[in-house]
């Protein structure tokens, strides 16, 4: 499809080169006769290369209208192309006939009448398309986000009936094992070895758990955004207090975004408020989300670092909207505002 | 108090866990511990038919059961205790939020229990603990303990918690109460005589201001009582 586009373009641009030895000979020619019968009166060659300076406009606009890619192709700028050229040469003819009343303001106004039109229609037509595509690509993004929230459940929700389930069944039958040993007055070696196949079970499930919770923490799927942040707050273990209004639940998708902005917020406190108070304040009003996190720490949390980076992006897919204020030695804020349809 | 002692009568226990492996082994391990599974469920529903029929002891739940998967396993066990006050509650779960334990202490003068479920693989301590909730004990994850002092402790101004005059010890000795255990296990744990554990327990009890009680259950009680109250 391009190949063959650019063999049309190669192929019409040689056709205009190839004009250039003809159309100087017989520019030269004119030249010549002139020179030798109008002894410098007037200079009445103007006229035919005028006319042949015309042929080459109108070709080079054909030319660069046909070797553009199709995508950019609009018919509208062939015809501002041509409405130029034919501009430039009334107003040529105008100053080779002596220049006096400017006529060719008529022809122009008239031309741009005829190209004013369909590029007003046209631009409306884009527009139009412009807000179906618009009301489209809304749709689906939220679709997309709505299926990763219910796809990021299911994982969780897989991982604690499969792999977490076998491995509790695991340490339950080691801990037998390990308890009949002990009643047999078992080897202390072999009895050692079976308690530490025991403790790997056990940390192999607390290392799931975390990952579990990170990839959807099931508080938040049982009991909401309150609980869960409250939940949070707790195991970070620093000095934050929680205060949430939020009368009904909204969508998973935005209270996942929102736990997470919470999460990622209360460890970037950690790190750099050292065990100063932390606020959390959410609220859920107008069909919006609040949340505000705030320490009275150091400050200094670099707003383009990896965390909240793509904690603006989880929000901002959302339609939402996330600021992170961080002056040195003034503590942290991290606002964020989620629409919930 | 029921702490030790050979002549017990057998604890009867419902188990409800919707997978069966683990249905299974937790059956088979309070089996060999001599304690009497008289039946087991799968979801809610179960819970309440045996519970009407057999009237158990305790009943060991596990919070996510079908058809939903969520909390169902709670409000099963609170709905079973209402039908049988003296039904002592065991809850199993993959994560312990300090929300459910309070829902749970709060629903009754019985038994309570909530631990993460790998504990089933300490099974001496596991089994105390079962036999401890069924006696009308407690028996608190110590991840749920932990939380729940260090929400404690955050919510009170800066440096001046109360929490903060305990010595380490009698931090320690707070932290093994709270998860309900007797005199005689702390004494164990922290390898201490059983003397120097009533004598921390009297420190804490004056320090923190709580009145004094006789009785495990109504110690635990205050003592949770008094880390769930809000500073604020």
């Amino acid at each position: 499809m391009s190949e063959q586009r650019s063999t049309v373009s190669r192929t019409l641009t040689i056709g205009t080169v190839a004009l250039a030895p003809p159309f100087l000979s017989l520019s030269l020619l004119l030249l010549v006769i002139w020179a030798l019968t109008a002894h410098g009166g007037y200079f009445w060659p103007m006229w035919p290369y005028w006319a042949l300076l015309l042929i080459v406009a109108v070709r080079g606009v054909y030319v660069w209208d046909h070797s553009r890619p199709e995508p950019s192709r609009r018919p509208f700028d062939a015809l501002l192309g041509y409405g130029c050229v034919w501009s430039v040469a009334l107003i040529a003819i105008w100053g080779m006939s002596g220049g006096s009343y400017f006529w060719p303001v008529w022809p122009m106004l008239g031309f741009l009448l005829v190209l004013g039109a369909p590029w007003i229609w046209g631009r409306s037509r884009t527009n139009r398309n412009l807000e179906v595509r618009v009301d489209e690509l809304t749709r689906t993004r939220a679709g997309a986000v709505d299926v990763q929230a219910s796809e990021l459940r299911r994982i969780e929700r897989d991982l604690h009936d499969g792999a977490q389930a076998r491995l509790v069944a695991l340490s339950m039958q080691l801990g037998r094992a390990e308890d009949r040993l002990a009643g047999k007055g078992a080897d202390a070696g072999d009895l050692e070895l079976v308690r530490q196949a025991r403790m790997e079970a056990t940390a192999a499930i607390s290392e799931l758990r975390d990952l579990a919770r990170g990839i959807s923490p099931p508080v938040l799927a049982d009991r909401g955004l309150e609980a869960a942040v409250q939940s949070l707050a707790d195991r970070t273990g620093s000095n934050v207090t929680v205060n949430a209004e939020i009368d009904h639940r909204p969508p998973p998708a935005v209270e996942n975004a929102a736990y997470f902005v919470v999460a990622e917020a209360l460890t970037n406190a950690a790190k750099h408020s050292t065990g100063a108070p932390v606020r959390v304040t959410i609220w859920h009003e107008h069909a919006e989300l609040g949340i505000v996190v705030a320490d009275n720490g150091l400050g200094g949390a670099d707003p383009g670092g990896s965390g909240l980076t793509g904690l603006r992006q989880r929000v901002e897919a959302l339609d939402g909207w996330l600021e992170v204020r961080s002056p040195a030695g003034e503590g942290t804020t991290v606002r964020a505002i989620l629409p919930c349809q | 108090m029921p702490v030790s002692g050979p002549e017990r009568a057998p604890v009867r226990v419902v188990i409800v866990e919707d997978h069966a492996l683990l249905r299974e082994g937790l059956m088979a391990l309070l089996t060999e511990n001599g304690i009497d599974v008289v039946a087991t469920a799968e979801d809610g529903p179960g819970l309440l038919r045996i519970v009407a029929g057999h009237k158990p002891d305790l009943a060991i739940c596990d919070v996510r059961l079908p058809p939903t998967f969520t909390d169902e396993g709670i409000k099963a066990a609170l709905e079973a205790r209402r039908h049988l006050p003296s039904l002592a509650l065991l809850v199993l779960s993959q994560y312990v939020e300090p929300a459910y334990s309070g829902e749970l202490l709060a629903s009754g003068e019985s038994g309570v229990g909530y631990l993460l479920k790998e504990r089933v693989s300490e099974v001496r301590t596991f089994v105390d603990a079962v036999r401890r909730v069924a006696a009308g004990g407690t028996a608190l994850d110590r991840e749920v303990v932990g939380s729940l002092m260090r929400e404690r402790h955050s919510s009170e101004a800066a440096g001046s918690s109360p929490l903060d005059t305990l010595t380490v010890r009698e931090r320690q000795t707070l932290e093994l109460i709270a998860q309900g255990k007797t005199n005689a296990a702390v004494a164990r744990e922290l390898v201490v005589t059983l003397g120097a554990v009533e004598k921390h327990i009297s420190n804490i009890f004056g320090k923190l201001d709580l009145p004094a009680t006789d009785g495990d259950h109504r110690r635990v009680l205050a003592v949770l009582t008094y880390l769930r109250a809000t500073g604020g």
